[in-house]
């Protein structure tokens, strides 16, 4: 009865998955704009602050070509024959060193806000272990049971129809919604960069040193990133794909994946870390 | 002034045959050769990135099949632009040819160490295109971060010849550097104080500093690489105790500066321009100096916003955030006081002027978005995607390089003694103009939609854009091509150019010589202590 | 050779000077970083703990700090290395002990050591080390497993910091290196490191 339990779970969990994977990505979507949309607070945050640098450097231009057009209207020698000597005025100078300086501090402020926000060490309920490789990323899931597991690339050769090209993994991450996840990143060679624009996350993996970030996601779906930092010849091609579901959803998936991850295959590069740990 | 000039001409001749260039002593002749330079070293880098954008036009793997090549493509455009277009064009070709023509002096204060500044580059990008030919390429960016860059992933000779192509350009630098300070602080004509020196000195003074204080840092760096490559220290490698992050740290220490280095000329001759052509002075002399004086110093101060994504703490950030938004205001100053300096001017729009005008336009656009990198919450989103493409190209390719193109128009009739045609070298501006702005405008939405640097290959999401910005490199490519026929025509037609043909604008010693300058000018000082010509 | 304003020689000299100091910085960065490092915990980096923490000073009611314990190992070394505790709840101010495995998989001797960080950074002037397998190079033969101790306390004045105060979790970690000194050990063992680094489906080989 388990048994039989056991395969419908996995197979409803694979349709899940594999559903996911093609209708709910979450990526670039073409001649966009603007920010994918956010699924975490920092990003929503980012988001924001954004649309606020948008509005003043928008306007900054906008003045300064305003400017720039009243001059070849005004100014140019047929309207204007006989240039003026003025070369200094003392209120213009101060107002164009001070406007400036209080445009900068309304920047400033949230700005910083949204920094130390992003920083912030919140409780987190479970812990993922990124680490990057030349040229796939590794996961691994210490409170989870310790399983591990590689996330290469599929090639395009190898893609089905709807999954997006350079984007598709061949093993998902899989994580929960509203729930507050610590991201430990480390390099196994050079320095990488794991990154994923709607999440609002962007951490170089760095060899001989663990970095560390937190996550909230928000939303089910699927979510895309890429490497972020020039790694070797295959840099452009090992992405990040991350997979939110559900609370209960996540618990199946665990308990799928412990034994499925728990094999560690004969042409993986690093003896194995995936190692049952007893708490 | 003049007139003691011509009289000096049977000593005016320059030296005959190879020998005038090999052992070339004379600034303008060395000022010449630093602006043919800039121009084969553009064909190159340009040539590069053009064989990126067609690689880019489509997704897909168009004709670049293999990825480290790619790599190297990347690699060598920046290292090409930054240290064998913009310097020797601005500091080498610029800076020698007219700061002692504007100071009154005759030449450089050591005018053999000027020879070996210009050879030792040639050395330099000699050595970095074999850096390319010889073994795989160096494949690590421009910013050659290590354990990358370290023999175990970048084998062979290559990143090796490149780190020695950029002693070289170093040196150069230095010596520069070095030959220009002594040169403006001691030869200045009497009369002319520091605080009546002519904005381009100013600026290729300032910039001279940075290339003192800067450029020895990354000669440190590069060695201590060089080191770890091939004599197993281990500065930057973890396993004997190094960290790959020293390397960043160096890197940009002296890599903020050296982009103030890069403008900072830009800046002086756009000075130049716009009082020439707004017939009025420079609005606010003492403020331009002292801008260009704080950009240099608060340059040396942000280097770590090129790092924030690096794990580093919280109020490190802070710091650098602050300190990076805190260089808009001496740099706003400027662009206002430029506005300031054509409000009330008498304004002919003539081709350096134009120039001029696209220059403040799109200079303002790519500096307001490096305030928006500035802010490290934002640049999570935006950092290592073609957003930071963006910004650099605005402020460089349509700064820095709009500025070599304003100096040669402006002074092109001092420097060959011909006039260009004013219908071409404004059509030469529009077809750059369109050209680049189509290139470079919509990556800013790429960065905005996630696309990475560096890589050969993107998501279909990002196809259009992609599109649209290799059209904009065809426009430039032809755009390129235009300015070989517009300096062609100019050399082939020969309308004789007068001593000062921009009026009464133009008041600078540089335009009281004849045009082209004799070989040798101002042999006897100009006395400006009487004069009532303040030197804007 | 002067000009009107000065004497050239002389300025030259001055800056040639400037120039040489800019390097010597350059090289003196270099230990000035790691000094750095040490003093304020940037970047994680551990105190390396000068003596044995006092245990009065700890109240009774302090809060507990979990340690959690991570391993990483370079490309080129073939170990597996793991920590034998996934975490320990501590109090702080009182020392303890944990452990890490390592063995050698490979086909020779091997020299190894670790490089080491905490996170989150702040932390890292908090976290002293009273010993450590970090301090020296770890040989092991082929096959040869060892454990590994770490003996460290968490400084109490952790909890004084407003900066740090709100910190629950430390995660200490290490990775593991071929020492320097095993390219040496090589050479006399005369035979290849014990696994290749294979590059999945690279599109092209460099």
């Amino acid at each position: 009865m388990n048994k039989r339990f056991n395969v419908f779970a996995s197979l409803g969990m694979l349709l899940l998955l594999g559903g996911m994977n093609s209708a709910f990505a979450q990526q670039a979507v073409p001649w966009q704009m603007g920010f994918q949309e956010a699924a975490t607070p920092v990003m929503e945050r980012i988001i924001d602050l954004h649309n606020l640098l948008l509005w003043i450097t928008s306007g900054i231009v906008l003045f300064v070509l305003l400017l720039l057009a009243i001059v070849v209207v005004r100014f140019n020698e047929k309207s204007n024959p006989v240039p003026s000597t003025v070369t200094h005025n003392t209120w213009l100078e101060v107002a164009w060193t001070v406007i400036p300086i209080i445009i900068l501090v309304v920047i400033a402020v949230p700005s910083l806000r949204l920094l130390y926000f992003m920083d912030k060490t919140y409780e987190s309920e479970m812990t993922l272990k990124v680490t990057g490789h030349q040229w796939y990323w590794s996961y691994e899931y210490p409170d989870d049971g310790n399983f591990t597991f590689d996330s290469v690339i599929v090639e395009d050769e190898d893609l089905e129809p709807g999954q997006p090209r350079l984007l598709t993994v061949d093993e998902e991450v899989v994580l929960p919604i509203n729930t507050n996840i610590r991201i430990l990143l480390a390099s196994e060679d050079v320095i990488h960069n794991w990154a994923i624009p709607s999440f609002g996350i962007k951490i170089d993996t760095v060899p001989g040193r663990i970095n560390e970030t937190w996550v909230r996601i928000t939303r089910e779906g699927v979510f895309k990133g890429q490497c972020s930092e020039l790694c070797g010849v295959n840099h452009g091609f090992m992405p990040v794909s991350v997979t939110a579901v559900s609370k209960a959803a996540y618990k199946e998936w665990v308990a799928q994946a412990q034994q499925k991850y728990a094999k560690v295959g004969e042409d993986h590069i690093r003896i194995a870390k995936a190692i049952n740990l007893a708490q | 002034m003049a007139l003691a000039e011509t009289a000096h001409d049977d000593h005016n001749h320059p030296p005959k045959g190879i020998g005038r260039w090999l052992f070339s002593t004379n600034h303008k002749d060395i000022g010449t050769m630093y602006l043919t330079l800039a121009v084969i070293s553009a064909v190159i880098g340009g040539g590069m990135s053009w064989l990126i954008r067609l690689e880019l036009a489509q997704p897909g793997i168009q004709f670049i099949d293999d990825f480290q090549f790619y790599n190297v493509l990347v690699t060598a455009h920046a290292f090409i632009m930054v240290f064998y277009v913009v310097m020797p064009a601005l500091i080498g070709g610029f800076g020698n040819w007219i700061v002692p023509l504007m100071i009154g002096a005759p030449d450089m204060a050591f005018p053999r160490m000027n020879n070996i500044s210009f050879w030792l580059l040639v050395a330099g990008l000699v050595l970095l295109v074999l850096s390319a030919l010889i073994g795989d390429g160096p494949g690590t960016g421009w910013t050659v971060y290590p354990p990358l860059s370290n023999s175990t992933y970048q084998p062979g000779p290559s990143v090796d010849f490149g780190i020695l192509s950029l002693h070289l350009a170093g040196a150069s630098s230095i010596l520069g550097a070095i030959n220009l300070i002594t040169t403006i602080f001691n030869m200045r004509a009497p009369g002319m104080t520091l605080h009546k020196m002519p904005l381009f000195v100013w600026s290729i003074l300032i910039t001279a500093f940075l290339l003192l204080l800067a450029i020895p840092v990354l000669a440190g760096a590069l060695t201590m690489l060089l080191t770890d490559r091939n004599f197993g220290t281990t500065f930057f490698d973890p396993a004997g105790g190094g960290d790959p992050l020293l390397w960043q740290h160096l890197f940009w220490f002296f890599g903020h500066p050296e982009v103030y280095i890069m403008i900072l000329p830009a800046f002086g001759i756009v000075s130049h321009v716009v009082a020439t052509f707004s017939r009025k002075p420079i609005f606010g002399y003492l403020g331009m100096v002292y801008a260009m004086i704080s950009i240099g110093f608060v340059g040396f101060v942000v280097w770590a916003h090129h790092m924030y994504t690096v794990g580093m703490g919280v109020d490190a950030r802070a710091y650098f955030v602050t300190a990076t938004m805190i260089i808009a205001i001496p740099t706003g100053l400027k662009i206002f006081s430029w506005i300031a300096t054509m409000w009330g001017g008498s304004i002919r729009f003539d081709t350096p002027m134009l120039w001029t005008m696209g220059f403040i336009v799109l200079f303002v656009m790519g500096g307001v978005t490096g305030v928006v990198l500035a802010n490290a919450g934002v640049d999570i989103a935006f950092h290592d995607t073609y957003y930071v493409v963006a910004h650099f190209h605005f402020v460089l390719s349509l700064g820095a390089v709009f500025a070599i193109f304003i100096g040669l128009y402006y002074w092109f009739g001092k420097m060959t003694g011909y006039k260009y045609s004013e219908t071409k070298g404004k059509i030469h501006f529009w077809l750059t103009f369109v050209g680049v702005i189509v290139l470079f405008l919509p990556q800013h939405f790429l960065g905005l939609a996630g696309m990475p640097r560096r890589i050969p290959d993107y998501p279909d999401a990002y196809a259009g854009w992609n599109m649209v910005s290799s059209i904009g490199t065809v426009i430039t490519m032809i755009s390129v091509f235009y300015f070989f026929y517009v300096m062609y025509c100019a050399f082939r037609d020969k309308v004789p150019c007068e001593a000062n043909p921009w009026g009464e604008g133009a008041d600078t010693l540089e335009w009281t010589v004849p045009s082209p300058a004799p070989h040798h000018t101002h042999q006897i000082t100009p006395d400006l202590t009487g004069a009532t010509k303040p030197a804007e | 050779m002067s000009g009107p304003t000065g004497n050239n020689r002389k300025t030259a000299v001055v800056l040639f000077a400037i120039v040489g100091g800019m390097v010597g910085l350059a090289y003196a960065s270099v230990p000035l970083y790691q000094l750095f490092c040490q003093i304020t915990g940037y970047g994680g980096t551990t105190i390396i703990a000068g003596s044995r923490p006092a245990e009065t000073v700890v109240p009774v009611d302090a809060p507990m700090i979990t340690v959690r314990f991570d391993a990483n190992v370079d490309g080129a070394l073939p170990w597996s290395f793991r920590p034998d505790q996934k975490l320990i709840k501590v109090r702080v101010g009182m020392e303890s002990l944990a452990t890490y495995s390592a063995t050698n998989s490979g086909q020779r001797p091997i020299i190894g050591n670790a490089t080491f960080n905490v996170t989150p950074y702040k932390a890292g002037q908090y976290f002293q080390k009273i010993d450590c397998f970090c301090f020296s190079e770890q040989r092991l033969n082929p096959n040869q497993s060892v454990s590994m101790p770490v003996s460290f306390f968490v400084d109490p004045e952790i909890f004084s910091d407003p900066n740090t105060r709100e910190i629950r979790t430390i995660t200490l970690s290490y990775t593991f290196y071929r020492a320097p000194a095993d390219k040496k050990l090589q050479a006399l063992s005369n035979e290849k490191v014990g696994t290749s680094l294979t590059k999945k489906d690279s599109k092209t080989q460099i």
